[in-house]
C-alpha cells in the first residue's frame, strides 16, 4: 500500500464547515453566537482602552480618567516608542526622555524569538516522537521526569543558568540568551507527545512493512501529518519567547542583544510609587505585539485548513 | 538492559558533574581585582582610565547625569562612563543577581534602605582612605547627609548625591472653592486628641457627592467625592514616609533607640500608637481614603483626577504633581505637632562602588566627580531633584522657580532643621515584611492599634 | 447501533499486542533509537533544569543569603516552614486562587474552542480570542489594575453610576484573589482555547457526521464524542494550567504585592519575598521544594486519572 499523506478530503470538508448542510437558525445557535460576541467584547475592551491611551498625552490622562476617547490626542507616544521623539518633546508630554533604539531592539527580538523557538520546537518534536511512538523500557517514567521540569521553581533555575552563561563567556550574546530555551521546554515535549499519541498507527505499521526506518517515518510521515499542532506550538512558543522579560533582562542588557520587551521597560514606572508613562507604555505594547499578530495571521489559514488526521482513505 | 540503564545513569551524572564544575569556577561575586580598596587601602586614582559602568533607576534624571558624564569626559578623556538605566521594579533584582554572578556595575546609585544589607554582604567599597588621599572634602554636603552613609564599622560607603523631604501638595482650585486662602495652609497644627487646625482644614476640604463638606451636618462619609487629604498608596508599612511619619515625628517620637544603626524599634510607645490611632480616625471619618481604596493608581494620578484637595508626598514627586494637566498646584509646609515644630523625613541617595569592580581607580574618580559641585550643579539646574551640596540645592531651587514651581515648602525643613533621618538599621526587608500587613490591618480597622506592640516585639526579636 | 455507542474508550484489557499498538515492548524495543531522538532535549534538560534543581535542593538544606557562603543546617528550614503560619497562609491562598482560576478558565476555554470549531471558520475571530495572550502578564495586570481602580477605574465608575457601591477589587481581602484569578483567566483563556481547538482539529469530521445521521444532537455529541476523544489534550491542558496557576507571581507583584494584609501572598510571591527581598534564600528554597512536590503529586494524579498516556484516536 502506498504511503500517502491525506489530501483535504470530503471528511475535511465536513470538519471545515460543520452545519453547512441544513443550517438552521435556531435558539441554540443564536445563543451560541451571543455568548461568542460577549466573550469577544470582554476580551477586546482592554485593547481598545490601550489604543485609546496610546493616543493620549500621558500628562493629561488623569484629568479625564474615564473618557472613552483619547485625552489630548497626540502621536507623541508612538514617536517615543519608535525613538523619534526628542528628550524635550518626551518630557513635555510626561514621558521620561530615555532613548529607544527601536529597530535594533526589534531585530534582536526577532532573532532571539525565532532561533529559540525553532530549536525548541524541532528538538522537542524529536523527543516527543520518542515518548509517543517508540517503545523502550521506562519510557513513561522518563517522560514524567521530563514533565516535572515544569514544576521547578523559577528561582532555582534563573540564578544557576545565569552563572553558567556567564562562566561560558556568553553574557550579552545571542547564544547566551537562547541556550536555556533552545533544546526543549517541558511544555513543548508534552504538547507534541499528546498529539503524536493520537496519530493513527496503521500508517506507521504500513511504512514499517515497507521497510522504512524511524527517521524516515518521523520526517516523511509524522511531521507532515502533525503540521497543525506544530504550527500551533511554534506560534505559542514564539509568543512566549517574545514576551520573555526577566531572563533577557539578566543576560542581555547590552544594546546589541537587548530585546524589545526589555527595552520597553523604560516606559514603566521609574520611581517606587510613580506611575508609568502610560501612553508610551501602551503604545510600546501595541507596537511590540504587531509582529506576532502578523505572524499569527500569516499562519492562521494553515491551522484552520488542517489536514484531516485520519490519514487513511 | 541493565547495562544500558547504567550507561544512561552515568551520562546523567557526568553531565551534572560537568555543569557543576563549570558553575563552580567563578560563581559568586567579590574578588579584589582592580587596584586595592577592598580592605580600606586607598585607591590610586591618579592614572585612572578605561570604562566605568554606572547604573541608576530614575529615567527623569538620566539627561542630567549624561550631562555630568560628558563634562567628566572633557576633564578625563581616558575614562569612558557608560550610564545604564533600569526601572525601579527591576533595578535591585538586576543588581543582586549581578552581585552573585559577578556581573554588577562599577558604580551604582544606592538607597538607604538597601545599603546596610550590601555592607553586611561586603559588596561595597569603603571610600575613606581614597577620599583622604585625594583631599576630598566630605563636609561640603547638607548637614547630616554624609554621616548617613557611614556603616556600623564607621567607614564611608557612599557619597551623597541628593536628598528629599516631604510637604503638602494642594489643588489651588479646590482650596479656593472651599473659601480657604493659600496663606491659611502655611501654619497648620495637629494633635492626636482632636487633630487641631489641621484636621479642621481637612474636614472642611472634604466634599461628598451631594456637595456637603466634612464639617457640615449630613456629610455622608460613604459617598465622598473629594478627599481633604490623600493617602499615598497604602499604609506605609513601618516607615510611613509620606503617609504618617510627619505626624509621629512631630509627636516627640523616634523610630529607633538611635539612628543610624539602632537596634530597638519603638512602635509600642504611646506617642506612636496615639498618632496612628488619630490618623486611622481620619480614614474612619471619611476625610482620608482607606487603604483598600488606594490600592491602585498612585496618589499623584488620583490627585490629577481632582479627587484630593491636599496630598502629602515627597519632593521626588514634584514633576508628577505639577505636571497634572488642568490643575494648578501649590506646596505648603507640613503641619506642626505637639513637639511645637513640624517634622519631615529626610532621605538621601548616594553613589557606591562595587567591591568586584574591575576598574576601581576610574570608578573612584567618577564617584568623586558625582559628589562634587561640578556635577551636582548640573543636576541642580535641570530641576529634577535637590542635590546634596548646598550651592547646588540653591541652583535647583532657582531652576524650579523658573519652571513655575515654588519648592520652598520642601527646603524650609532643611533651613529650619525640622528634619529627622530615615531609620537605618539591619533587617530592613524583614521588618517591612512584618510591618506591612500589621499596618495595613490597623489602618483598615481590622486590628486595634495595640496590635502594633505585638509587631514591634517581632521586629525587635530580629535583633536578638 | 449508533456510531456514538460504538466509540468507546479503549480499555487496557482489550488491547491486542502487535496490531493496535501496545505499551509492552518486546525486549529492549527501540531504546537505541529513542536515545538518539531524545539526546538534544536530554542535554538541555540536564544542564538547564536538572542541575539547577539539585543545586536549589541543596540550598534548601542551608542558610544562605545569596552573597555569602551557604551554611549547611540540615532540615531546619523544613521544620521552620511547617510552623510558619505565613507558609500555610500562602498555601491556602494559592489553592483558593488555583481553584477559581482553573475551573473558570477550563470551562471558558472549552466553550470558546467548541464555539470556534462549530460556529465559524473565521481566522479573524481566532486571532481576536488569542489577543490577550500577546501581551505579557505584567502589562495585562497593569491595565486591569487601572480599569478596576477603586477611585478612578472605569469599571467602578460604571458600578457607581448604576447606583451600587464601589468595589475595591484589589484592595479588599475577599475580592483580591478572585480578581487576580479573573484577570489571569482573561489573559489565558484564548491560549487555552487554542490548545483545545488544536485538539478538536484532530477529531475526524466523519464521526460527527455519522452521529448526526444517527440523530445525535450537538450537545449529546459533545459529551459522548468530543470530550472523550479530547482526553489527551485535556490532560495536557489541565496539567499545564494547574501547574502554571500554582506558580502565579507577576500579577500579584504588579498589583497587590501580597496584600491587603496577607490576603494575596501566594506561594511564589512569598518565596520571592523571602529569597530575594529578605535574604533568606535557603528558606525560600525549602518552600520551593515543597511547592515542587505538591505540583508533581498533583500532576501525577491528573495524568493517572485522565489516562493521559493513551489516545482513543490512534
Amino acid at each position: 500500500m502506498a504511503i500517502t499523506t491525506s489530501a483535504p478530503s470530503r471528511t475535511a470538508d465536513v470538519t471545515a464547515r460543520p452545519g453547512a448542510e441544513g443550517r438552521k437558525i435556531n435558539a441554540g445557535r443564536a445563543a451560541a453566537w451571543a455568548a461568542m460576541i460577549i466573550l469577544i467584547l470582554i476580551t477586546l475592551f482592554p485593547f481598545y482602552w490601550m489604543l485609546r491611551t496610546a493616543f493620549s498625552t500621558s500628562r493629561s490622562l488623569f484629568s479625564d480618567p474615564n473618557s472613552l476617547l483619547p485625552v489630548d490626542f497626540t502621536l507623541g507616544a508612538f514617536k517615543r516608542v519608535l525613538g523619534l521623539a526628542t528628550t524635550a518633546e518626551a518630557q513635555a508630554e510626561g514621558g521620561s526622555g530615555a532613548a529607544v533604539n527601536f529597530w535594533l531592539f526589534l531585530r534582536n527580538s526577532i532573532v532571539y524569538a525565532t532561533l529559540s523557538t525553532a530549536g525548541q520546537v524541532f528538538f522537542s518534536a524529536l523527543a516527543a516522537y520518542a515518548f509517543a511512538r517508540l517503545r523502550w523500557p521506562g519510557r513513561d517514567k522518563v517522560f514524567f521526569i521530563f514533565l516535572t521540569a515544569l514544576m521547578i521553581p523559577p528561582i532555582f533555575t534563573m540564578l544557576p543558568n545565569f552563572i553558567l552563561i556567564k562562566n561560558l563567556g556568553l553574557l550579552n550574546t545571542f547564544p547566551g540568551l537562547i541556550l536555556p530555551y533552545f533544546f526543549m521546554t517541558p511544555f513543548a515535549i508534552f504538547f507534541l507527545r499528546q498529539f503524536f499519541l493520537g496519530i493513527n498507527k496503521e500508517i506507521e505499521e504500513a511504512a514499517k512493512l515497507d521497510g522504512a526506518g524511524h527517521w524516515l517515518i518521523f520526517f516523511r510521515i509524522i511531521l507532515p501529518m502533525s503540521w497543525a499542532p506544530i504550527i500551533t506550538l511554534f506560534i505559542l512558543t514564539f509568543i512566549n519567547q517574545w514576551n520573555e522579560y526577566f531572563w533577557p533582562l539578566l543576560v542581555g542588557s547590552k544594546d546589541q542583544v537587548r530585546v524589545l520587551n526589555v527595552a520597553l521597560g523604560v516606559f514603566q514606572s521609574q520611581t517606587p510609587q510613580g506611575s508609568p508613562d502610560w501612553a508610551g507604555l501602551m503604545a510600546a505594547v501595541l507596537v511590540a505585539a504587531l509582529p506576532i499578530l502578523i505572524l499569527f495571521f500569516a499562519f492562521a489559514r494553515k491551522i484552520v485548513n488542517s489536514i484531516g488526521f485520519s490519514g487513511v482513505k | 538492559m541493565a547495562r544500558m540503564r547504567k550507561k544512561l545513569g552515568a551520562l546523567v551524572i557526568g553531565a551534572a558533574a560537568l555543569s557543576l564544575t563549570l558553575t563552580a569556577c567563578g560563581g559568586g561575586g567579590g574578588g579584589d581585582e582592580g587596584g586595592g580598596g577592598a580592605e580600606g587601602g586607598a585607591i590610586d586614582t591618579s592614572n585612572a582610565s578605561g570604562d566605568v559602568s554606572y547604573w541608576l533607576w530614575d529615567a527623569n534624571q538620566l539627561p542630567a547625569y549624561q550631562a555630568c558624564a560628558d563634562k567628566f569626559k572633557q576633564a578625563n578623556p581616558n575614562i569612558n562612563v557608560k550610564i545604564t538605566q533600569y526601572a525601579w521594579a527591576n533595578y535591585w533584582d538586576k543588581l543582586t543577581n549581578g552581585f552573585v554572578a559577578g556581573d554588577a556595575p562599577d558604580v551604582f546609585t544606592d538607597h538607604l534602605a538597601k545599603y546596610p544589607e550590601f555592607v553586611t554582604q561586603e559588596q561595597l567599597v569603603p571610600l575613606d582612605d581614597t577620599l583622604t588621599k585625594d583631599g576630598f572634602n566630605v563636609n561640603q554636603y547638607q548637614e547630616g547627609l554624609a554621616d548617613l552613609w557611614k556603616g556600623q564599622d564607621g567607614k564611608r560607603y557612599g557619597l551623597p548625591k541628593d536628598f528629599d523631604t516631604v510637604a503638602i501638595f494642594y489643588n489651588k482650585k479646590l482650596i479656593a472653592d472651599a473659601g480657604v486662602k493659600e496663606a491659611d495652609l502655611q501654619k497648620l497644627q495637629w494633635n492626636p486628641q482632636d487633630g487641631g487646625t489641621y484636621e479642621k482644614m481637612i474636614a472642611h476640604l472634604t466634599v461628598d457627592e451631594s456637595g456637603k463638606r466634612g464639617d457640615e451636618p449630613g456629610f455622608d462619609k460613604s459617598k465622598v467625592k473629594v478627599y481633604g487629604l490623600g493617602l499615598d498608596g497604602g499604609s506605609g508599612a513601618g516607615l510611613g514616609q509620606t503617609q504618617w511619619s510627619m505626624y509621629t515625628g512631630s509627636n516627640n517620637w523616634q523610630f529607633t533607640d538611635k539612628n543610624p544603626w539602632g537596634t530597638h524599634y519603638n512602635y509600642d510607645q504611646p506617642a506612636f500608637q496615639d498618632t496612628i490611632k488619630w490618623f486611622a480616625s481620619l480614614i474612619d471619618k471619611g476625610y482620608v481614603p482607606s487603604v483598600a481604596a488606594t490600592t491602585g493608581q498612585g496618589e499623584s494620578d488620583i490627585y490629577a483626577a481632582g479627587k484630593y484637595a491636599l496630598a502629602t508626598n515627597g519632593s521626588w514627586s514634584i514633576g508628577s504633581f505639577f505636571g497634572a494637566k488642568g490643575i494648578e498646584t501649590g506646596v505648603a509646609p507640613l503641619p506642626a505637632g505637639p513637639s511645637g515644630k513640624r517634622a519631615s523625613m529626610y532621605n538621601g541617595l548616594a553613589d557606591s562602588i562595587w567591591v568586584g569592580s574591575k576598574n576601581k581607580p576610574a570608578a573612584a574618580k567618577w564617584v568623586e566627580f558625582l559628589g562634587s559641585p561640578d556635577c551636582q550643579n548640573i543636576v541642580g539646574e535641570k530641576a529634577v531633584v535637590f542635590p546634596a551640596i548646598p550651592e547646588a540645592t540653591d541652583k535647583a531651587e532657582a531652576a524650579f522657580k523658573a519652571k513655575g514651581v515654588d519648592v520652598s515648602a520642601f527646603l524650609i525643613n532643611v533651613k529650619e532643621k525640622t528634619t529627622f533621618l530615615f531609620p537605618i538599621t539591619d533587617h530592613a526587608s524583614e521588618i517591612n515584611g512584618i510591618m506591612q500587613p500589621a499596618m495595613d490591618d490597623v489602618l483598615s480597622g481590622k486590628a486595634p492599634v495595640t496590635s502594633l506592640t505585638d509587631a514591634n516585639n517581632q521586629v525587635n526579636q530580629l535583633f536578638g | 447501533m449508533s456510531v456514538v455507542d460504538t466509540i468507546e474508550p479503549i480499555d487496557r484489557k482489550d488491547f491486542v499486542p502487535g496490531v493496535r499498538g501496545s505499551d509492552r515492548p518486546p525486549g529492549r524495543g527501540d531504546l537505541g533509537m529513542a536515545l538518539l531522538f531524545i539526546l538534544p532535549a536530554l542535554i538541555g534538560f540536564l544542564v538547564f533544569y536538572v542541575y539547577p534543581f539539585f543545586r536549589g535542593f541543596y540550598f534548601s538544606l542551608t542558610r544562605y543569603n545569596l552573597l555569602g557562603t551557604p551554611r549547611y543546617i540540615g532540615f531546619d528550614n523544613f521544620t521552620k516552614l511547617f510552623q510558619d503560619k505565613l507558609f500555610w497562609n500562602a498555601l491556602l491562598v494559592t489553592v483558593e486562587y488555583v481553584l477559581i482560576n482553573i475551573v473558570l478558565q477550563t470551562i471558558l476555554a472549552v466553550a470558546i474552542a467548541v464555539l470556534m470549531h462549530r460556529l465559524t471558520q473565521s481566522t479573524v475571530i481566532r486571532g481576536l480570542i488569542l489577543l490577550p495572550f500577546l501581551i505579557s502578564n505584567v502589562i495585562a495586570a497593569l491595565v486591569w489594575f487601572w480599569l478596576l481602580d477603586y477611585q478612578i477605574g472605569l469599571v467602578n465608575e460604571f458600578i457607581s453610576a448604576i447606583g451600587l457601591n464601589r468595589i475595591a477589587f484589589f484592595g479588599d481581602a475577599t475580592w483580591a484573589i478572585p480578581t487576580i484569578a479573573v484577570v489571569n483567566v482573561w489573559r489565558h483563556m484564548g491560549y487555552t482555547a487554542l490548545l483545545v481547538f488544536a485538539g478538536l482539529q484532530t477529531i475526524p469530521g466523519y464521526i460527527y457526521e455519522a452521529a448526526s445521521v444517527d440523530g445525535s444532537t450537538e450537545w449529546k455529541s459533545f459529551w459522548r464524542i468530543t470530550l472523550p476523544l479530547l482526553r489527551p489534550i485535556l490532560a495536557l491542558v489541565l496539567v499545564i494550567t494547574v501547574t502554571g496557576s500554582f506558580q502565579v507571581f507577576d500579577t500579584v507583584a504588579v498589583t497587590t504585592k501580597g496584600g491587603p494584609g496577607n490576603a494575596s501572598r501566594v506561594m511564589q510571591y512569598y518565596i520571592y519575598q523571602k529569597g530575594f527581598a529578605e535574604g533568606q534564600f535557603g528558606y525560600a528554597s525549602a518552600i520551593s521544594v515543597i511547592l515542587f512536590i505538591i505540583l508533581a503529586t498533583v500532576a501525577l494524579i491528573q495524568l493517572r486519572l485522565l489516562r493521559a498516556g493513551e489516545s482513543d484516536l490512534a
